[in-house]
Formats: structure tokens, C-alpha cells, sequence
């Protein structure tokens, strides 16, 4: 590969920073001065065309990439000196390999896709550049982590994609639940960048203290990947530091790919537009992750533990999610779980030793997940920003385009054999059975969270036919039976009440008269209509539906195409890449067990359950009335207590302590310090004031006695020196 | 002749007088009063010291004792000089100090000139 190729590396980080920049600078004065219409077309193509570039020369990069020997794919790109400190020197460096060039494209791919998406389905949006400078920035951050060559770099991309993430869960602040969705996934993500940056630590520390045996690296670069996975075959000799540095990076990677004690951000963030949903939370940085996990894996390799304790959470989280899956009814939320429990999938192949698998799954994972958040996001304008299932039922006659695209990629997700989720769910589910990597005391848990994961892949299967089936088919049109009351939705809530009074809003910030005056004649412009009893949905606009069919048609076949001939995996792994394990099983291949068989029974008997509960629509026991609720149903709906329990222990529980501790230590201690001295400096001033009494007979008196008294001192001073 | 003592007794009379005095009277006027009876009693012993300490001027023949030792005695007497004139300074400052206060406040009880009090 060429310097040329090789510098193609900073364009591709370079255009979606100043696309981002573009649109935070000038977006809104294009838009003023050109018109709404028009200037809002021109920035749209602004905000999708880095993309698409960066996704051509990400093309080019890893064509360059694949015309090397497979032990020459490894190029390392450095911009400039970014940190150096006496001995410890960490460049601005990208490293392109297969894993990163993967992540790219999928990033840059996908994510021109939703651009262009967006820029329909936030056609109507007032701020409609500072949406598209968010989602950019996204990007780049998201392309700073994949492609840093060191752990530094990647966690500013870890970081950066946290901060997208959190601008854009919340970008109708105006509705508190918004911003505190936002607030949550960023407060929760904390506590996985708290794993994350120990084990980072760990890491540094335990290379520099041991630095006999690991070898000094080449120009202090302490943190590169290039020093730092190598030497950690060495870890061998130290298999409890191994583990821990596993684990604790798993915690990082559990916070930000929502994993079982930390995944409940994720339904939350659903509380953002639509296409980030897609982007952000289905696609790319939930599976940073896997991502992370996969580039690490000499640690987990090297610890059978750690890879056992990621297999059991990635199963229970895939289970968890769902079972909470079938409580839903908000559709964009049937596919948050269906995601957090897709990503346990992805950490189960990474526990079994199967870090191909993983990212073969993230890769599927984002064409068909991106297919169907972006199919709910059509169905959700088509229904007037409705987004409740009760509410569905026959769009299928309406919504031709979406309908299918969804249905393929509803297909792809739940196994439907040869299509894309069915080869890379095998390849995990195979792993996960044949390993014998991840084992903890004599147990193979890998395998028993296989076959966990076989019977989720039964559930998705069924789930997600009951979206489908309530989405799209049945006889009934619930929107033309709606009452009133059944109006929950408190989406446009803020935009309504943004003028209520003079100078205050809602929220209670002050404007000038002139601004107000402005928000009145901006708010007609952002009222969306509601869903009513004759509401008639129509099908998107082209810019939504292309990126529909696309992914779509990516979910059909782009999995057989990767699949074949163990393209992907030797592309990602070729033989000798793993520095311990030996290479993962192929399905049906080493195993005994017909596990094809048993997964093809799994997806086709989901989706044949699910069609046959939900063929007739809305059971009543789904209805409205929670009342008639399975306990059970009722149960999941309400992630069986998990989130009210942390919410309660955690945020309630840790306010109390915290009100305790102010109580106790600041009000009681500190304060009761600072103020006992001014208590006693007062009370001896109130003492001693009394000696002030102002009649000047006193102060004579005080005088003559002090008088008598110096003079009784002096005097038997002299008389006791004459003795 | 009077012997020292009851100069010095009378003295310390005075002085505890006029220290009463200041202390338990109201009227300022009578408050200078004894604080003149006070710096006499002390001009009192001065001059009873002087004339009965050891070296006197009286005593001294001029040119047997000398002349610092002669000096030293000498302070006794003039040092009650200085009393009287400062006492009169004294005097004169504070009366303008009286007559002003009575003007402004038409009393001149020293009871009700208690504004520093505590």
C-alpha cells in the first residue's frame, strides 16, 4: 500500500469534522438567507456528502488494505506529536487494519445512509443544522475510536461519541424527558468509562513496572497498540492481571454497548429523533463496544475467566432484553431491547474466543437494526410522530416500501435462513457451542450460554414478528378507534406551551420581548399534527425510502456475501492472528450437534408463533387496558423492576446517602467547626462587653486597682530581690 | 519638728481622698477637684522626700558634696513645679472640655456620658 492510500486515512477523519463545522457555522445563515426550503436542501447535501466521500475513499483504503499480504495489513499513519512527556510519548496515529477499515465502512457506509434519511425525516425540524452538526460530529468521533492506534486516542473517539450521544438523546431539550434521557446515558456511561480508564491504567502501569520483561517500546509509545498487544502474550505468567485488565475493560465496554447492570440507558435513549437512533444507538457506537473488545483480545484470550464472565452477561442480557422486548409497545422501544439483546449475542461470540463472530454480527446487526429503525422512523411519520403499536395495524396498505424493506430486514434479524442475521447468529451460536475457551471452575459456560442464546434467537424470532405483524398487518386500523384519552404522547408537548406567558416559558427561562415574539411566529412551523381518527399514512419521501431499500437489501444478502467461503473471518482473522487460542470452530463443522437445524427451527418456529398469535391484530390482552395484562407481560414491561431498582437504590438511595453525608459530615462537622468559633469568639465578645460600661467611675476604678496591683507585683518583686 | 511620717500620712490621706472622689462623684467639677487633690498629695510626699532624704539642699555645704548628688535632690522640688504646670494645663483643657459638653447637652452629669458603653 502506498503513502498515497495512506493519507487518504486524514481526509476520511477530516470531512465529517468539517462537515460538522460547516453546518455549526454557516448552516443557519444559509438557511435565513436562501430560504427554508432551500436552504435546508443545500445543507442536507452538505451534511450527507462527507460522508459519502469518506465512505469512497474508505473504499479505496481498504481495497489498498486486501492487495497486501495478510501479515502487511497492519499500516500505521502518524499525523503529528500530540502528547510527549519525558518517557511517555502518545502521537496522533491511526492504524488501518482489517478490524478498523471493517468499522469504517460500516460507519461511514451506514452512516451516509441515515444522513440522507435525516435529512427527510428532519425536514420539518427548526434546528435543522445544529441536528446535522451533532450527527457529524458523530461520525467523526466515532471514526477517531475505531482508527486510533493508541488507547488514548481511542477513548477521545469513546468520549466524543458519549458527547454526540448525549447532544442528540437530547435534542428536544425543550421536553425535560429529553434531556433527562440525555443526562442518564451520559451519567451511565460514566460508570463504564470508569472500568475503561482503569483498565487503560492497569495497563500502563503494570507494562511500566514490568518493563524488564515486556521490553520498552520504541520511542515511549507506552500506549500503542502496536507495543501493547504484542507484549501481552507475556501476560501469560500472569494470568490474574490478564483478568483483570479483561474485566475491567469490559466494564467500559458494558456501559457504552448496554450490558445487563448497565444497559438501561439504552431504551431511554430511544427519547432522540429516529435517525440517530439508527445511527447512534443500533448501528455504530453501541458497538464500540465489540469493537473494543475484539481489538483487546489478546487479554481475553489470555483469561478463560474474563471470557467466561463476558459470555454469562452477554447471555443473560440477551435474554433480559427479550423477554422485556415482549412487554412493549412504544415500537422504537421493542427495538432498543431488541438491540441490547443483539448485543449480547455479539459478547457472547467475543467470550467464546469467537471475535470474528462478533464483529461479523455487528456488521449484520447494523444493516438490518439501521433497516428497522429506520423503517419504524418511516412508520412514525407516516403516523404522525405516533409511536405507540396499539395504534398500527394494516399500514402494509399504505406503506408498500417500508413494509417491505422492514419485512426483509425483520426476516434477516429473527434467522430467516440464508439471509444475513441467520449466517452471522450460526457463526455465533456454533462458537459459542463448539469453543472451549471460555470455561470458569470446570464449567463450560460458553456453552451454556450457546444454547441460552439459541432460545433467545427462538424469542427475537417471535418479537419481532409481533412487530411486524401489529405494525403492518391484521384487519384492524387502530388509529381510526382512538379516544381521546389514549393521546400519551408528550413529544410536542414543550413546542406548545413554549409561549404560554410573557417572557417565561415552560421551563422558566426569560426572553426579551423581540424573542418571544419570534418563538410565537416559529411555533406554528413545529407543530406537527396529531394522529386522528382519519388520519391517512403515505409513504416517505424518496431520500427516506432509498436508504430503506439499500439496507435492506444489504440485510438479504450481505451476510451470505461475507459469510462465503469464510471471507470475513480470514479477513479479520487470518491464521495465526490469535496470539493464543487456535482458531474458533466453524459451525456444524467440528461440533457433532446439527446446529444448523436446531437454528433454523429457532427463527422459523418463532416467526411462526408470532404470526399465529398476532394474525388477527391487538390481542385484548395487549390492549389498552393494562388491567387485563399477564402478570408477566406486565412484569417485562417495566424491565421487571431492574430499572425502578436502580433508580430507587441508585439515584434515590445515592441521594440520600449523599443528603446523609452532607448532613453528617458538612452541616454537622465542618459547619459545627467554623461555626463553634465564631459561637465562642461571640460569646466571650457579649462576656466582655459587659466590661465596657461606658461610666467613666469604672474605668477610674479599674485603674486604681490595676494600679495597686503593679505596684504589689513590683513591689514583692524588690522585696523578694533584697532577700 | 514634723516627722516625715506624717507627711506621708497626710499625703496618702489626700491621694485616697481624691481617688474616691473620682470615683464615686458625678459632677466633673468636683472629679478635677479631686484629681488636684490627688497630684498635691503626690507634690506633698515629693517635697517631704526632698526635704528629708538623705542629701538636702539645705544640708549641703557648697562645695563638699557633689554636684550630680546635689542635682538628684534638687529633682524632688522641681519636679513639683512641673506638676503644678501641667496640672493647670490640665485644668484649662478640661474645663473647655466641660463648658462644651454642658452646651450641647445642657448637663454636665458624667453618668449620662456613657455612649462607648458595651
Amino acid at each position: 500500500m502506498g503513502s498515497s492510500t495512506n493519507s487518504l486515512i486524514w481526509i476520511i477523519l477530516g470531512l465529517p469534522l468539517a462537515g460538522s463545522l460547516i453546518q455549526a457555522l454557516f448552516g443557519k445563515r444559509v438557511i435565513d438567507s436562501m430560504g427554508v426550503a432551500k436552504g435546508r436542501r443545500v445543507m442536507g447535501t452538505l451534511a450527507v456528502l462527507p460522508i459519502a466521500i469518506a465512505f469512497v475513499l474508505g473504499v479505496i483504503v481498504t481495497l489498498a488494505l486486501s492487495n497486501l499480504a495478510p501479515e502487511a495489513r497492519s499500516q500505521i499513519v502518524t499525523l503529528c506529536d500530540w502528547i510527549h512527556i519525558q518517557t511517555l510519548n502518545v502521537p496522533f496515529e491511526t492504524l488501518i487494519d482489517p478490524l478498523s477499515m471493517t468499522m469504517v465502512l460500516v460507519i461511514t457506509g451506514v452512516g451516509a445512509l441515515i444522513h440522507l434519511y435525516a435529512t427527510g425525516y428532519m425536514g420539518e425540524e427548526q434546528d435543522y443544522s445544529r441536528f446535522f452538526t451533532y450527527l457529524n460530529l458523530f461520525i467523526s468521533c466515532m471514526l477517531i475510536l475505531v482508527l486510533a492506534n493508541n488507547l488514548v486516542l481511542m477513548f477521545i473517539g469513546w468520549e466524543g461519541v458519549g458527547l454526540c450521544s448525549y447532544l442528540l438523546i437530547a435534542f428536544w431539550y425543550k421536553d425535560v424527558a429529553n434531556a433527562k434521557a440525555g443526562n442518564k446515558a451520559f451519567i451511565v456511561n460514566r460508570i463504564g468509562d470508569w472500568g475503561l480508564t482503569l483498565g487503560m491504567f492497569l495497563i500502563f502501569s503494570f507494562y511500566a513496572t514490568h518493563a524488564g520483561e515486556f521490553g520498552a517500546p520504541k520511542d515511549g509509545r507506552w500506549l500503542s497498540y502496536d507495543y501493547i498487544l504484542p507484549a501481552a502474550t507475556k501476560l501469560i505468567l500472569y494470568p490474574d492481571t490478564a483478568t483483570a485488565i479483561a474485566l475491567l475493560l469490559f466494564i467500559g465496554a458494558c456501559g457504552k454497548s448496554a450490558q445487563f447492570p448497565l444497559y438501561f440507558w439504552l431504551p431511554d435513549a430511544m427519547a432522540g429523533p429516529t435517525p440517530v437512533s439508527a445511527l447512534i444507538h443500533a448501528a455504530t457506537m453501541v458497538t464500540a463496544g465489540v469493537f473494543m473488545v475484539n481489538r483487546m483480545h489478546v487479554f481475553y484470550e489470555l483469561s478463560p475467566f474474563a471470557s467466561a464472565v463476558v459470555c454469562c452477561i452477554g447471555a443473560f442480557t440477551a435474554l433480559f432484553a427479550a423477554l422485556i422486548a415482549f412487554g412493549q409497545t412504544d415500537i422504537k422501544k421493542v427495538l432498543a431491547y431488541s438491540t441490547v439483546s443483539q448485543l449480547g449475542f455479539m459478547f457472547v461470540a467475543c467470550g467464546a474466543g469467537a471475535y470474528w463472530a462478533g464483529m461479523f454480527h455487528v456488521v449484520t446487526h447494523a444493516f438490518f437494526k439501521a433497516c428497522l429503525f429506520l423503517g419504524s422512523g418511516a412508520v412514525i411519520y407516516a403516523m404522525a410522530h405516533n409511536q405507540d403499536m396499539r395504534n398500527y395495524g394494516n399500514l402494509y396498505k399504505y406503506l408498500k416500501i417500508t413494509a417491505w424493506t422492514m419485512l426483509i430486514a425483520t426476516l434477516a434479524i429473527a434467522g430467516f435462513p440464508g439471509l444475513s442475521g441467520f449466517w452471522s447468529k450460526e457463526a455465533i451460536l456454533g462458537a459459542a457451542i463448539g469453543n472451549q475457551h471460555a470455561i470458569a471452575q470446570g464449567i463450560n459456560l460458553g456453552m451454556i450460554s450457546g444454547y441460552v442464546a439459541l432460545f433467545v434467537a427462538m424469542l427475537t424470532a417471535w418479537y419481532m414478528a409481533r412487530l411486524a405483524m401489529l405494525t403492518f398487518f391484521g384487519k384492524q386500523e387502530r388509529w381510526r378507534q382512538i379516544h381521546p384519552h389514549h393521546e400519551s404522547h408528550a413529544h410536542h408537548a414543550a413546542h406548545e406551551h413554549a409561549h404560554t406567558h410573557h417572557g417565561e416559558d415552560v421551563f422558566g427561562f426569560y426572553y426579551t420581548e423581540e424573542e418571544m415574539a419570534r418563538r410565537a411566529a416559529d411555533t406554528p412551523a413545529e407543530h406537527h399534527h396529531e394522529l386522528d381518527l382519519n388520519h391517512e399514512p403515505h409513504e416517505v419521501p424518496p431520500s427516506m425510502w432509498w436508504p430503506l431499500v439499500i439496507l435492506a437489501a444489504l440485510s438479504a444478502v450481505g451476510g451470505f456475501l461475507l459469510h462465503n467461503n469464510e471471507a470475513f473471518r480470514n479477513w479479520l482473522y487470518p491464521e495465526g492472528k490469535l496470539a493464543v487460542l487456535t482458531q474458533s470452530v466453524v459451525p456444524g463443522e467440528a461440533s457433532n450437534i446439527p446446529l444448523t437445524l436446531y437454528s433454523i427451527i429457532a427463527a422459523l418456529g418463532g416467526l411462526t408463533i408470532g404470526y399465529l398469535v398476532y394474525r388477527k391484530g391487538l390481542p385484548k390482552k395487549e390492549g389498552w387496558d393494562l388491567n387485563k395484562w399477564s402478570p408477566f407481560r406486565k412484569w417485562a414491561g417495566n424491565q421487571f423492576g431492574y430499572d425502578a431498582a436502580v433508580v430507587n437504590s441508585g439515584v434515590e438511595g445515592g441521594g440520600e446517602i449523599g443528603t446523609g453525608i452532607w448532613k453528617i459530615l458538612d452541616v454537622g462537622l465542618v459547619d459545627g467547626i467554623v461555626n463553634g468559633i465564631g459561637a465562642v469568639a461571640m460569646g466571650a465578645g457579649r462576656t466582655l462587653r459587659k466590661m465596657q460600661t461606658g461610666y467613666v467611675r469604672n474605668y477610674a476604678m479599674s485603674m486604681t486597682f490595676g494600679g495597686i496591683l503593679i505596684l504589689a507585683i513590683v513591689i514583692s518583686v524588690f522585696m523578694a530581690g533584697a532577700k | 519638728m514634723v516627722p516625715l511620717g506624717a507627711y506621708v500620712g497626710l499625703g496618702l490621706f489626700m491621694f485616697t481622698m481624691g481617688m474616691i472622689g473620682v470615683m464615686i462623684r458625678r459632677n466633673p467639677i468636683v472629679i478635677f477637684m479631686c484629681i488636684e487633690l490627688m497630684l498635691n498629695a503626690v507634690n506633698l510626699t515629693f517635697l517631704a522626700f526632698a526635704r528629708y532624704g538623705p542629701v538636702t539642699p539645705a544640708k549641703a555645704v557648697v562645695g563638699t558634696i557633689p554636684h550630680n548628688v546635689l542635682q538628684t535632690a534638687m529633682s524632688g522640688q522641681v519636679i513639683v513645679i512641673f506638676v503644678m504646670a501641667v496640672a493647670a494645663a490640665e485644668v484649662a483643657v478640661g474645663l473647655g472640655i466641660i463648658m462644651a459638653i454642658f452646651r450641647l447637652r445642657q448637663s454636665i452629669d458624667i453618668d449620662e456620658m456613657s455612649l462607648l458603653r458595651g
